[in-house]
């Protein structure tokens, strides 16, 4: 069994312009000690739906099922899921400032949280833990800097510091939200390798949410495809980069610069994604799709694409793949024509 | 060699750090531009890159004169802007125009689209009113918006929208020089890729030159014929785009490519990422000689006594220049096992430090 497993996740919101289906059925599954990323651009719903796994997205209407370990998160008592959230799954949010009180010095913070889940540890032993975790996600002289205030720190460094609170209590599951969006390259890849060197170290899982497909290659081991809050794909890494079927994938990948040649025209998605308001029915990618065809009208299912264990794609298209991996277009035009 | 469109000659810019109090004295200063030599020839882009205050953005502002420099000279085609008046930039700007990263905060919100980007010809009163209005709706058209969206408000559009009607003001006046600062930074990656389109467009129609500013380096290098590369205030190295990327010389920009995230699992799964010690240290007080040294895993100890010219590396050609005393040489490793995190530490400080 996975250590999470999403089934059918709805999330919506009321808002003065209407309701926000901000997630609409998502399901996947976590494994312990592996890295699942999420990939997707804003209004996917891929913040809304880690958030509401921990019981953050107060005033949403939910449904569906969320099992941690064995435990059923949505719809939990809010004193589970205080047992469950900081101890046994950790978090980490794209702003480092907002995220750590401006008043308390960091490593009272970390004390804090160590002792919010469990007060028989004395204040004595909460703070030398704290100094061993900012030295383990690599503060320097961490002993003197334990005492210093958020504003004290540089970006990454602060980042570090959520970083050390999250596996304070060595949880089995790290949510990074955007971990490194707010850093510059050179910092963000000291903070991935933070985390990655944890992962090794402790054996934890994470789920790592971003729109940046360079930091999903350097770090997953499965990926979620995310639009319109559904999974349009999900997939091992190298399936994904080498082999995505889903046409959304594939327009994500061939609008990224480095694939194209400098100077020429890139090869845009075109039009915009959808609004969530009133999702337009049936499949979320259909307005922008250049293989769009009747069928799609109805949403299709999350559907195993053969030959490629652990691959799935919501699609219409045939899932005969060329060697390329883009779907062949002969086939698209015999699906196009069919009554 | 044809006279550039624009040169920057030892461009130096400074922000005065004050202590709070009722005098407000400058007890210190950012370095926030120092001693910038670059050329930007008709019809080029060139790119700028680097990271949080390095001084990339600030550099755009003093070419536009939106700051003032403190030393140095900022050159137009011949014509030296550097302490132009108010009255006397006003012309010269319908020359050089901006295109700023945040599509929210650069569009007043209480304005119709169509005023907005009408504006530049009221401000040089250029044409009657129906004409203005013609010239608009064919901006708009031209840079992918619908015409009839005149009259709507910038909160009707989208992030990458907004983008847009920045690209159409900017282009009213069909200046000569576009200085873009991190023009796609805000938006997502599928509309990135439209308003890059968008921007490479424009520039092969209307012969643009360009300054484009990004911390992305792929992003940089697509639509960049030259890159120059920005660290604490300083150009470390400048050359044509695809030979930056593929024989870097300074230590820097080596890093800088290792760390930048490749969407290619091949390509990740194969590099060494050169993970670099520590943060960035601060402006105020920058280090002595070459501002890299404290992170330099290449330094020696002439780097901390000598501030290393920005000239060719031995066997480079003239438009490949580095300032570095002890540049990289083609196949040389930058040190593979070094720490994650320096010995000596450096306290990022949260004075008044521009954006």
């Amino acid at each position: 069994m996975a250590l999470l497993e999403v089934r059918d996740l709805h999330v919506e919101f009321d808002t003065p312009d209407g309701v926000v289906h901000a997630v609409r059925g998502l399901s996947l599954d976590v494994e312990r000690g592996a890295t699942l990323a999420v990939v997707g651009e804003s209004g996917s719903g891929k913040s809304v739906a880690t958030q509401t796994i921990t019981g953050l997205t107060r005033g949403a209407r939910v449904r569906g099922s969320a099992v941690f370990d064995g435990t059923e998160l949505l719809g939990a008592p809010e004193e589970t899921l205080r047992r469950v959230r900081g101890a046994q799954i950790g978090m980490i949010f794209q702003d480092p400032l907002s995220s750590l009180h401006p008043y308390y010095p960091v490593g009272w913070q970390v004390v804090e949280m160590i002792r919010a889940h469990d007060r028989s540890v004395s204040k004595a032993a909460a703070r030398e833990r704290a100094v061993e975790l900012l030295a383990l996600v690599g503060i320097p002289r961490a002993r003197q800097r334990v005492d210093d205030y958020p504003h004290q720190f540089s970006g990454g460094m602060r980042q570090r510091v959520m970083i050390a609170m999250a596996v304070a209590l060595d949880p089995a599951l790290l949510i990074a939200d955007e971990p490194t969006t707010a850093l510059d390259v050179t910092v963000q890849a000291q903070v991935l390798e933070v985390m990655q060197q944890l992962q090794e170290r402790f054996g934890t899982a994470i789920v790592i949410i971003t729109h940046d497909l360079g930091v999903v290659a350097d770090l997953a081991d499965d990926v979620v495809v995310m639009y319109g809050g559904r999974a349009m794909e999900v997939a091992p890494r190298r399936e994904l980069f080498y082999g995505p079927h889903h046409p959304y994938t594939e327009g994500l990948l061939r609008s990224l610069p480095s694939r194209g040649e400098p100077g020429a025209r890139l090869t845009p998605v075109p039009g915009a994604p959808p609004s969530l308001i009133d999702p337009p029915a049936g499949c979320p990618f259909r307005p922008r799709c250049p293989h769009a065809f009747a069928d799609c009208h109805d949403q299709p299912p999350l559907r195993p694409v053969p030959g490629a264990p652990g691959h799935l794609s919501a699609c219409f298209l045939p899932t005969t793949r060329t060697a390329g991996g883009a779907p062949p277009a002969a086939a698209v035009h015999e699906l196009q024509e069919a009554p | 060699m044809t006279t550039p469109l624009l040169a920057l000659e030892h461009v130096t810019k400074t922000f005065p750090v004050r202590r709070a109090g009722v005098l407000r004295r400058p007890v210190d200063h950012v370095h926030a531009v120092v001693d910038v030599s670059l050329e930007v020839q008709p019809g080029e882009t060139l790119g700028l890159v680097g990271e949080t205050g390095c001084g990339k953005s600030t550099l755009a502002r003093c070419i536009t004169r939106l700051h003032d420099v403190d030393s140095g000279r900022v050159v137009l085609d011949g014509e030296d802007i550097t302490h132009h008046s108010r009255a006397r930039m006003r012309g010269v700007r319908r020359d050089v125009q901006m295109v700023f990263q945040d599509p929210y905060g650069s569009l007043n919100p209480r304005r119709r689209v169509g005023s907005i980007i009408g504006d530049p010809f009221v401000i040089h009163d250029v044409g009657t009113p129906a004409e203005r209005k013609r010239s608009v709706q064919e901006l708009m058209e031209r840079v992918g918006l619908n015409p009839e969206h005149y009259n709507r408000f910038p909160a009707e559009f989208s992030g990458g929208q907004r983008q847009r009607i920045g690209v159409a003001r900017a282009l009213a006046l069909r200046p000569r020089l576009l200085v873009c600062d991190e023009p796609v930074s805000a938006l997502d990656v599928s509309i990135q890729a439209q308003v890059l389109n968008l921007l490479l467009d424009l520039q092969d129609e209307f012969g643009l030159t360009c300054v484009f500013i990004s911390h992305d380096l792929s992003v940089v290098r697509h639509v960049s014929d030259r890159i120059a590369v920005m660290y604490l205030g300083r150009v470390v190295e400048v050359a044509p785009a695809a030979e930056l990327f593929t024989r870097p010389r300074h230590p820097y920009t080596r890093a800088l490519l290792s760390a930048l995230p490749v969407a290619d699992p091949d390509v990740s799964d194969s590099r060494r990422r050169i993970v670099l010690a520590g943060d960035l240290p601060t402006p105020i007080d920058p280090p002595s000689g070459c501002a890299f040294h404290t992170r330099c895993p290449r330094a020696r100890e002439d780097c901390a006594a000598t501030v290393p010219p920005l000239d060719p590396a031995p066997g480079d050609r003239r438009d490949h220049r580095t300032a570095c005393l002890h540049p990289l040489a083609d196949g040389d490793d930058l040190g593979a096992d070094h720490p994650v995190v320096a010995d000596s530490e450096i306290t990022a400080t949260d004075e008044e430090v521009p954006a």
